[in-house]
């Protein structure tokens, strides 16, 4: 009973949404809102005759990339500065420049460095998943009660115990809020990174569909892209739970 | 404690250091200069920017996409978060869907703006709005989870009303991460508004970029990046003033008050 | 939860009324006053007569008073047309071509920028560094190959340049990168050769760059390489007003062809393209007819590369 409510509360509202679309395009001849019932019909044939491996896997495999790369580059750069007031003065106005830089109009200088292969394309992702994790470790460590701090320091715990003991624990919530965050600004870097200089990946798929007019097939990658950040996002709920199982004990 | 120099003169030397690179990088032949010009060179292609109207009618027009998506995006995002996460049955109908459509690239969204819109401001609107809505619901989602349990039991045992209880329990806690997520959706609207602009070719800013790239003008291309970073600068430093204002008791902001 | 239907009814409404609230029609224009028309155009060379024709006066002689919205390539034109968001548009003829294949009534009303026509001399073409070994199309068999779109004109063009200098047109590998990063990718030996359009075109050749195809003009004779059009909806709705737009066009065009310098000059008017550079370029033709028999061919061109299962129906797209 407990599981089938579960069930009603997880899936009720997509369902009732879905059910909404499907009826309101069942008899639609706008080109650019085709019935659900043939966009349904399109996606198999659309990703699963040999694009799942020579698209989408390519694609998710330098989102992880470059999402790891941001994360490691984040959270590193994110304590330091957080934990400096100096540095953290120094570098804002830098950092926020280059946030404030659209990943569109990075990309060309980016290339200059990196050619036009993979390593530019994880870059993008990097250059642009990095913000949201750099800022929220920085605010999370920032946040740690000075009170705490201050304990620590009587207490004599060595620098490294502070940072896997107070700063790291402290953060966390603020930082995971940061991940994920990350984890949806790469996925649109993955699509916006595949606009230049690319031959294959979803998102580059999904422009070609856009471009030559392949409307159903257009929609099948939208759901396909929402459905892979579903996937993604659960994984982050599941990692993001045992990191933080403590604060709920 | 140890007199460390104002924060605006250490911002300053990092931007000079910024400079510094950006200037040595073509000049030393590290890239080619047709392709990364010295930042001397952007300065000067800035200054004969400035110099027409078109470039302030672009910045005036970016500026109002901005503030009016990210406005929207705000009162949303903040409206729709308290509401779902103060009521514990929305959270869990609504998780899944948000988790969908939230990934969701908004450039994936383009197209069927352009549809709706045409190419004019809407269009590149409804991507900011898209893109910053979630940002700023996030945040606040994350904020009303972080509510003390017992302050928000205690408060519901005293019998407060809804509206009551969001203002003595829920605002205070998730303040914070509101304005978390007013600056970091400030960021984002900005990002989308410019990378609208060059895509679809709405007005403003971006729209300047992608001609000046279609034109082959580099130094003014980067005269304009210049600019757009310039700007992400100022909204930062205007958030982050609001949030010290609105702030002042929370730990994050009172430690920092000079001693 | 009582609150929470609410607020998800109300943000369906809000929704609702999102998607409904665009799909009202233009009010009818003043009939005294000129008719406002809205054409959708990439502010590129290709371009330069519309808005000399504006400057000109030739659309306000028909009683049109034109606004000129720019925007970033016939992906976004071709929706905003269709959907009736602008009344005319400007798109190369691969992508018309390609969406009326795939049921999308489009209606072409004017001609827009032609090649040359001369080799060597043309407003596009294959370029290559000045040391590659890469002497001509035929050698770019099994080569990297940079076009601004994949599966358009420009790739399909290319491979008629290197099936008739005798090569394998199905072995060239083609990356797509915009034209501005082009030059950068072809210093760095990331491609072996770009296919590029003016004003990088003549940059590349000054910097010493070498032409090795002009792959317009292999791909068909005076090949016409875009066009305005509008949606075949408006086409039969407001056949006047087509007509009209029509005529000034044209005049527009013929006036282009016979005024180069002036063409040059209202470039500085809309694109960033510098003086010097504006004044040696090499202009694209700007005919005030479609050449259809190029463009036969290059419906012919397209099918072959399997952009278009079938024969796209020219009678019912073109004028």
């Amino acid at each position: 009973m407990n599981a089938l409510r579960k069930g009603v509360q997880l899936l009720g509202l997509p369902v009732l949404l879905i059910a909404l679309w499907w009826v309101a395009t069942v008899n639609s001849d706008n080109f650019f809102w085709p019935p659900l019932s043939e966009i349904a019909g399109t996606f198999r044939e659309t990703w699963f005759t040999g694009r799942f491996t020579a698209d989408v896997l390519p694609s998710v495999g330098r989102l992880l990339a470059g999402y790891g790369l941001a994360l490691v580059l984040g959270v590193g750069l994110g304590v330091a500065i957080g934990s400096l007031p100096v540095l953290r003065a120094v570098l804002e106005p830098v950092l926020e420049f280059f946030r404030a830089i659209p990943p569109p109009v990075l990309v060309p200088v980016l290339m200059l460095f990196a050619g036009i292969g993979t390593t530019m394309k994880i870059l993008v992702i990097v250059s642009g998943c990095v913000w949201p994790i750099l800022l929220n470790t920085v605010e999370g460590v920032r946040a740690v009660d000075e009170v705490l701090r201050d304990t620590a320091r009587c207490y004599r715990l060595g620098r490294r115990a502070r940072l896997l003991r107070l700063v790291l624990p402290g953060a966390s919530p603020q930082i995971c809020a940061g991940a994920r965050q990350g984890l949806s600004v790469g996925i649109i870097l993955m699509v916006i990174s595949e606009m230049f200089a690319a031959g294959n990946g979803l998102g580059f798929t999904v422009v070609q569909f856009q471009r030559t007019f392949a409307v159903p097939q257009m929609w099948t990658g939208i759901i396909l892209l929402g459905l892979i950040g579903v996937l993604l996002s659960l994984i982050f709920r599941v990692a993001e739970a045992r990191l933080l199982s403590w604060r709920n004990e | 404690m140890r007199r460390t120099p104002p924060p605006w003169a250490l911002g300053g030397l990092g931007l000079a250091g910024l400079v510094l690179v950006l200037e040595a990088t073509p000049r030393v032949g590290l890239v080619d200069r047709r392709y990364l010009p010295p930042f001397s060179a952007m300065v000067e292609a800035l200054a004969g920017q400035a110099g027409t109207a078109e470039f302030w009618r672009s910045l005036l027009e970016t500026l109002r996409g901005w503030a009016l998506g990210l406005g929207i995006a705000m009162v949303a995002g903040v409206v729709l978060g308290l509401v779902i996460g103060g009521v514990p049955v929305a959270r869990t109908a609504t998780t899944s869907t948000i988790e969908f459509l939230r990934p969701i690239p908004s450039v994936a969204l383009i197209p069927l703006a352009v549809l709706l819109f045409g190419t004019d401001l809407r269009s590149t609107l409804l991507i900011v709005v898209y893109a910053t809505f979630w940002q700023v619901l996030v945040q606040v989602l994350y904020g009303v989870r972080d509510v003390d349990p017992v302050a928000r039991e205690t408060a519901r045992s005293y019998r407060f009303r809804p509206l009551t209880q969001v203002r003595t329990v829920l605002w205070p806690t998730a303040l914070p991460y509101v304005l978390t997520g007013f600056r970091l959706g400030a960021a984002v609207a900005l990002i989308l508004e410019i990378t609208g602009e060059l895509v679809i070719g709405s007005p403003g800013l971006g729209r300047q970029i992608a001609e000046a790239q279609n034109s082959g003008a580099v130094p003014a291309m980067y005269a304009l990046v210049i600019v757009v970073g310039l700007i992400g600068v100022a909204v930062n430093a205007a958030a982050r003033a609001t949030e010290r204002r609105a702030l002042r008791w929370h730990p994050s902001i009172r430690r920092e008050i000079p001693a | 939860m009582i609150k929470f239907r609410a607020a998800v009814a109300a943000a369906s409404a809000l929704c609702l009324a999102a998607l409904t609230a665009c799909g009202g029609g233009e009010a009818d224009p003043d009939a005294s006053g000129p008719t406002p028309v809205k054409v959708g155009v990439i502010a590129i060379v290709d371009v330069a007569p519309i808005y000399l024709g504006v400057q000109q006066g030739f659309f306000t002689e028909q009683g049109l008073k034109v606004e000129l919205v720019p925007a970033q390539g016939g992906a976004a034109i071709i929706p905003a047309v269709a959907s009736d968001q602008n009344d005319f548009g400007f798109s190369n003829f691969t992508s018309l071509m390609v969406a009326s294949s795939k049921g999308l009534g489009l209606k072409v009303v004017a001609a827009g920028a032609a090649s040359t026509g001369v080799q060597g001399m043309d407003f596009g073409g294959v370029v290559v560094k000045a040391d590659s070994p890469l002497k001509t199309a035929r050698d770019l068999s099994g080569k990297n190959v940079a076009v601004n779109t994949l599966n358009n004109i420009n790739d399909t063009t290319v491979r008629a340049s290197v099936r008739t200098a005798g090569g394998d047109p199905k072995a060239v590998k083609f990356t797509e990168l915009a034209f501005p990063n082009m030059l950068a990718a072809l210093d760095q030996g990331s491609v072996d050769a770009v296919q590029i359009v003016e004003p990088f075109l003549s940059a590349s050749l000054k910097a010493g760059d070498r032409i090795i195809a002009s792959n317009y003009v292999d791909a068909a004779p005076d090949l016409s390489v875009a066009g305005y059009f509008t949606s075949a909806k408006t086409a039969a709705a407001k056949p006047d007003l087509v007509k009209r737009f029509t005529a000034a066009m044209r005049k527009s065009q013929e006036y282009s062809n016979a005024h180069p310098d002036a063409v040059r000059k209202v470039l500085l008017t809309y694109t960033k393209i510098d003086a010097s550079a504006a004044g040696s370029l090499t202009l694209p033709a700007f005919p005030a007819e479609i050449n259809r028999a190029s463009l036969d061919t290059l419906a012919k061109l397209v099918q072959d590369d399997g952009l278009i299962t079938k024969a796209p129906d020219l009678a019912g797209l073109l004028p």
